[in-house]
């Protein structure tokens, strides 16, 4: 469960003069969903292109299921499903067009398993329609087809996120813990969002400016998940004394509504303890994990540099 | 090797699953039947003429005619010289008792060579676009994240734009034949024919004559080809590939031509990529050339550019 499923080892990439990408030092564990932060320009997808080998490396090394991808590409890309940037596929192809292409690039896929690709995306209608009368988040899941056709052990999703609405994050989210829990397969998922993706991984690593500058278990719960709520109830006095009777719970500033702080996990408990004392609850609001307080602390402002 | 083929596969299914591709066969079918329409209602060839087994009577009654008509009409030397290139080959025909036939099929085919040049047009094209078009549709990064060297994946490209050009000219040789079978009729089996070469007169089979000028074109059609591919592969832009390739084909030759005073215009490529001059009246550029050495100077040229594609190919970031 816990051996390395990729190994990113000394990673440089200079580009002319600039250095794009220093010393990138991490591994991705088997069965992980690991969520690659950064701001727009961090280097995220310039990592990513050196993991499939679209990009050549200045120093370093990354290895997949122990074989490297300088060395044994062959062999270390067959381990490897991948999305690269936006899922681009064939316009004048069908989607199943599309997946029959791939599929011959890739050795003993069958038509089983291309049909069961599908199916697991949800795409069995929309998939003898040429791919240019597709919306983003169709072409998002048939990238995902075609990235899972040879069931690969690790998969990589450079912003899959990107143009989808919240039901479509939604979906995403359950095939990847799906195929990380069930098939213990490896997921990289990146983002500039960390909202968006923070509920499907295990692990996040934080890049800024070409370098990790944090990594952060997201199952150590106790510490981190902490919530500030913003709660619209009435009568407001009487749920602040109810407020202050719970535990784990700290009271940030009552003039606007109440805001608290509080670990997620208390939330329901809080609302339903509200209920029963017959408080009338117009709305709970949650503000801001203190996960993205603390992402947004360490990489400061969303600049692209 | 499968996997090769499995690549190729996929490499011809998105050339012919484009619309346009269908537009070029449409266009080249649409073309060989407008060309058998003039030729039949044109009198520029009779068509309709036949030769009976007195043939050699018919033709010099025929070559008489001809010779009337340059009087007829003294001042014209357009009449004249061709009037007497047909009285020479038909004296030619009589001579060597080789019979001649009507208008045929086969003739037809043999005058729709022109033709290949619209295939180079098209060949540059698919080419031209045979891997800049993976970039621009931004496929490649979803092409070169599968186990499959670059090499392989670049060859498989440059065999599909082969076995293209080939099919393609396969398409304008049996369309034209019957087209012109419909319009003109089939000839006895294989017949001769009489050919000017550099030394003269001579007879041919029809069929092998045929096959080898096709031949050559196809050799001419290729060799631009693997330029657009080459242009196509290190600039990745398709526009750049089939108009550098197209300004080729329209002025290589003739620069060549006008080069061909100083020796080293020999070593020239557009000045050895037609091969058929050894064998009509219009000879090389230099006389000292041999059909040897422009097959050589062509082995040569096709093999630099396909390393500097694959050069290129196999090193670039792709970003």
């Amino acid at each position: 469960m816990s051996e390395a499923a990729m190994k990113i080892i000394d990673l440089h990439k200079n580009i002319g003069r600039s250095h794009i990408i220093k010393n990138l030092n991490f591994d991705i564990r088997s069965g992980e969903v690991f969520g690659f932060i950064g701001p727009n320009g961090a280097g995220k997808t310039t990592t990513i292109r050196m993991m499939v080998g679209l990009l050549s490396m200045t120093k370093g090394d990354v290895v997949i299921q122990g074989h490297s991808i300088k060395s044994e590409y062959t062999k270390a890309i067959s381990e490897v499903g991948a999305i690269v940037e936006n899922p681009e596929m064939y316009p004048f192809m069908t989607g199943l067009q599309n997946l029959k292409h791939f599929a011959r690039m890739s050795e003993g896929v069958t038509n089983e398993r291309i049909k069961e690709v599908i199916d697991l995306v949800g795409l069995e209608k929309a998939i003898k329609t040429k791919v240019n009368k597709y919306s983003l988040g169709m072409r998002q899941r048939l990238g995902i087809a075609q990235a899972l056709l040879h069931s690969p052990s690790v998969l990589i999703l450079d912003e899959p996120t990107n143009g989808l609405d919240p039901t479509g994050i939604r979906e995403i989210r359950r095939y990847i813990r799906r195929l990380a829990v069930e098939d213990n397969v490896s997921v990289i998922v990146s983002s500039h969002l960390l909202s968006e993706i923070e509920l499907m991984c295990d692990r996040i690593g934080i890049i800024q400016n070409g370098e990790l500058i944090a990594t952060k278990d997201l199952h150590e719960k106790a510490e981190t998940n902490e919530y500030i709520v913003n709660l619209d109830v009435y009568p407001v006095e009487e749920s602040i004394d109810i407020l202050r009777k719970m535990n784990g719970i700290e009271i940030l500033d009552t003039s606007r509504g109440i805001q608290i702080k509080t670990y997620k996990d208390n939330i329901p408990f809080l609302v339903t303890t509200l209920v029963r004392n017959d408080i009338e609850i117009y709305g709970v609001n949650v503000l801001q994990s203190t996960l993205e307080d603390q992402f947004i602390e360490m990489i400061g402002e969303n600049i692209i540099e | 090797m499968s996997k090769l083929f499995s690549l190729i596969k996929n490499e011809l299914g998105k050339i012919f699953v484009l619309k346009s591709t269908w537009i070029m066969y449409v266009i080249l079918a649409g073309i060989i039947i407008a060309s058998a329409v003039i030729t039949s209602t044109s009198n520029f060839v009779d068509t309709d003429k036949t030769y009976s087994d007195d043939w050699k009577t018919e033709l010099q009654e025929e070559n008489e005619a001809l010779m009337a008509e340059i009087e007829e009409d003294e001042d014209n030397p357009f009449i004249e010289s061709t009037n007497m290139g047909i009285i020479e080959e038909n004296e030619y025909h009589i001579e060597n008792d080789v019979r001649p036939y009507g208008y045929h099929a086969g003739d037809f085919t043999m005058d729709n060579l022109f033709l290949t040049s619209l295939i180079s047009l098209f060949t540059i094209i698919v080419g031209g676009g045979i891997v800049a078009n993976e970039f621009r549709w931004g496929t490649i990064k979803q092409l070169l994240i599968r186990p499959i060297s670059r090499s392989a994946v670049l060859l498989s490209k440059y065999i599909a734009l082969l076995i293209f050009t080939l099919f393609t000219v396969l398409f304008l040789i049996l369309v034209s034949a019957a087209v012109g079978a419909l319009f003109y009729g089939l000839p006895a089996v294989n017949p001769e024919i009489v050919v000017t070469r550099q030394d003269g007169m001579a007879t041919s089979a029809l069929v092998p004559e045929a096959l080898m000028m096709y031949g050559f074109r196809t050799l001419n059609i290729i060799i631009l080809a693997t330029f657009a591919f080459m242009i196509s592969s290190i600039f990745r832009s398709s526009a750049l590939a089939i108009g550098l390739a197209m300004f080729l084909m329209f002025a290589g030759s003739t620069a060549a031509q006008a080069l061909a005073r100083y020796e080293w215009s020999k070593f020239i490529l557009f000045a050895n990529t037609d091969l058929s001059v050894y064998f009509n009246v219009v000879g090389p550029i230099r006389d000292e050339m041999t059909i040897g050495f422009s097959t050589g100077v062509i082995i040569v040229y096709v093999i630099i550019f396909i390393i500097a594609a694959w050069m290129v190919f196999t090193k670039r970031d792709v970003a």
